[in-house]
């Protein structure tokens, strides 16, 4: 008990070496703390991105589809294989694809695109396509009226000059780009929505309408009420070609596919394709997401599914994605080792003064009666004490740190927006939530505290009074 | 005069008869028979395509107007999905109308090695202006009996200069109707890359020529495109602006 409470008096006996080496541990524990939460964020927000707006979590393909992607390789779709799909007690939905690629003309311009065959219904439950649609649409005239008109924001109007083009499919980003402060949204809003406000039609089942990319609009000079002319060749070599109403625009995140998509309802896709009664994939709505439930649905469905077709989770499917984060996760780690190298040694470099600076006073305790070991043991308890301080401190702050970051994940606008979005990365880093990752970060640096005890008490132990007496 | 035009006389028959007697050289062969695909002015013929895969198999069927090598127009006319597509060919370009899309386009030459209406014949090999006589060098390198025929096998060298895909062919030509009944074509390596192979001849419009050609690409298992003249006319009167884009969207069979 004694030696607790002298070790605490000893502490605050220099507060300003004690605070020193608290802060040492402190910004090792808030740094790995934050490095690691951004990292393993971007990860979950890459996944979900990726599942989440596309592929989905489970997906029953044609067996030789997902390595071979020609309509050839597609099913029969009926609607008693959907109902026995549905019957599955874990699947809530399912997704009917037809996707294939096609070449896109109109007027003097061509451009091979990717043609979706879907259900815009259906695939609300996934991919959300009618979230995306556009929104706004900055283009030459709207930015001109934008510039021209004095009632608004002087920021707005220099920015608008930069951003001539874009197109946007939510509120917020159109008016971050714009640099509005949200505050004023209200009193805005309207007038920005009457100069680019973007109006869509929707696509339907039996109707040849299409969206298409904001991008391939742009690219193709496409506007809405437009003749787009999809030419292809379609199942079993033969040829594919029709033409289709443009309906509206979608704005997908990553350009690699704003360039290049094209939304059909999937029967008029099957009807381009003289596919009738086909489909490439179907992506299911899931209720329970995590590993163990997919894998049993898997199992279940595999038995009810034709023979012709298997399943495929999306492990499977996002392959070249777990393979890079998994590579980006071993470097993420090697820097935190880093990073713990050189916050071990800043750690047992104050130690190692400490110590020293402290030979003189070892001597006189040691020389007036008291005991090596109960020397050390306080010495121990002081440094337990800072790295405890330091642990918890980091600990606190980042929480609270990270906790604010992920309410608020740090958005990009403008060109280094640009920058994310050439990457096919959303422009946003996300951070993730406080989780078992604290502890294995506060175990390594308490055990780094550990090591650097081991100095002063070999120091204390094997002290010649003497020779301390005269430091 | 008389005794000199006796003598050209007397010579031509001997000429003749010499000719007659020797073997003909493999260029002959080959002109010769060629001369049965090319040597004509002009035909239409009505014919249909079988396109064979391990899974799956189906049959375009289209009529056709050629004058010489240099104008096509090929007009297909079944299945319904596909029927009243055209395709003109004048040269060495190629255009397709398409009457479900209103649109004429010049096939791009990012699109001449595919098969054409998804079969093996490639669009280059419709378009090709090689001549078998011209581009190669030829050799007689045998006898041998196709379908009860008795053939020429003959191997024709690409020539070093000539703009020709293949290194060199092997081809079978019967010895009494001079008709190609089999073709292997190999590519500069040596290696076969498709077989041709001929057969059912008949007598079509008075000339005998095989009436189905079966073509058989090496390098995929199960693959190969079945051809069928079922009906051909040659030498009719065909005015050149037949051979015209106007007429590709007008074209009635």
């Amino acid at each position: 008990m004694n030696n607790i409470k002298l070790a605490w008096k000893n502490l605050w006996r220099n507060r300003r070496r004690t605070l020193i080496t608290a802060a040492s541990v402190f910004f090792a524990v808030f740094f790995a703390l934050f490095f690691r939460s951004l990292q393993l964020g971007s990860y979950d927000h890459m996944y979900k991105n990726a599942i989440e707006s596309y592929s989905g979590y489970l997906q029953i393909q044609q067996e030789d589809w997902w390595n071979d992607k020609t309509i050839d390789n597609s099913f029969r779709y009926t609607d008693s294989l959907n109902e026995r799909i549905l019957d599955d007690k874990n699947v809530t939905g399912t997704i009917p694809r037809f996707e294939s690629f096609a070449l896109a003309s109109s007027g003097p311009n061509t451009k091979g695109v990717m043609v979706l065959g879907i259900d815009p219904e259906k695939e609300q439950r996934l991919s959300k396509v009618k979230d995306k649609k556009v929104k706004f649409l900055l283009t030459a005239k709207a930015v001109e009226k934008i510039c021209e008109d004095e009632n608004l924001p002087q920021k707005t109007r220099d920015m608008a000059d930069k951003v001539e083009g874009n197109a946007y499919s939510t509120v917020d980003r159109f008016l971050s780009d714009l640099s509005l402060d949200p505050g004023r949204r209200d009193e805005f809003l309207p007038i920005l929505e009457s100069y680019a406000g973007f109006q869509n039609g929707a696509i339907q089942k039996g109707e040849p309408g299409a969206w298409i990319g904001s991008g391939l609009s742009d690219y193709m000079e496409l506007d809405i009420g437009d003749t787009l002319v999809l030419i292809s060749q379609g199942y079993h070599g033969t040829t594919a070609a029709g033409k289709y109403e443009v309906k509206g625009l979608i704005k997908q995140p990553t350009p690699e596919l704003d360039n290049k998509v094209v939304y059909l309802p999937v029967d008029i896709a099957r009807q381009l394709f003289n596919a009738d009664g086909m489909l490439t994939s179907i992506a299911l709505d899931l209720k329970n997401t995590d590993d163990k439930a997919i894998r049993e649905t898997s199992i279940r469905l595999s038995k009810v599914i034709p023979g012709s077709t298997r399943m495929i989770d999306w492990r499977e499917m996002n392959e070249i994605m777990i393979q890079q984060m998994e590579a980006d996760n071993k470097s993420g780690m090697i820097m935190i080792g880093i990073l713990y190298l050189v916050i071990a040694f800043g750690v047992f470099g104050t130690v190692l003064m400490m110590t020293a600076e402290r030979k003189r006073e070892f001597g006189v305790l040691v020389a007036i009666g008291m005991q090596k070991t109960k020397l050390a043991s306080i010495i121990s308890l002081e440094m337990l004490y800072i790295g405890l301080l330091g642990i918890l401190g980091g600990m606190l702050v980042g929480a609270i740190g990270i906790t604010i970051g992920v309410s608020n994940p740090i958005v990009f606008k403008g060109e280094m927006a640009l920058i994310f979005e050439e990457y096919g990365m959303e422009p946003k880093l996300v951070f993730a939530g406080v989780g078992t990752y604290f502890l294995w970060q506060s175990f390594i640096v308490g055990l780094m505290v550990l090591i650097s005890i081991v100095h002063p008490v070999r120091k204390i132990l094997g002290l010649e009074v003497v020779n301390a007496l005269r430091a | 005069m008389k005794r000199n035009s006796f003598l050209m006389q007397l010579l031509l028959i001997v000429l003749s008869f010499n000719l007659n007697g020797q073997e003909p050289t493999a260029k002959q062969i080959i002109e010769k028979a060629d001369d049965k695909f090319t040597g004509e002015k002009s035909s239409v013929s009505v014919m249909s395509m079988t396109i064979v895969r391990p899974a799956w198999e189906r049959t375009v069927e289209f009529k056709s107007w050629t004058e010489g090598s240099e104008k096509s127009l090929t007009l297909i006319t079944g299945p319904a999905s596909e029927k009243g597509q055209s395709f003109l060919k004048r040269g060495n370009e190629m255009w397709s109308w398409n009457p479900s899309i209103s649109r004429l386009i010049k096939l791009p030459p990012s699109m001449m090695s595919q098969g054409w209406m998804g079969s093996d014949y490639s669009n280059d090999d419709i378009l090709k202006e090689s001549s078998i006589v011209r581009d190669y060098h030829h050799k007689i390198v045998g006898e041998e009996t196709l379908e009860g025929r008795l053939c020429y096998k003959i191997r024709l060298e690409a020539k070093e200069n000539a703009a020709v895909i293949w290194g060199h062919q092997v081809r079978w030509i019967d010895k009494e109707d001079f008709i190609f009944l089999k073709a292997e074509m190999y590519d500069v390596e040596g290696y076969l890359i498709r077989t041709e192979l001929a057969g059912d001849v008949q007598l079509m419009d008075g000339r005998k020529i095989p009436t189905r050609i079966e073509l058989i690409p090496e390098e995929e298992e199960g693959h190969k495109t079945i051809l069928k003249i079922r009906e051909i006319r040659f030498n009719e009167d065909i005015p050149d602006s037949f051979f015209s884009q106007q007429n590709m969207k007008r074209v009635r069979s």
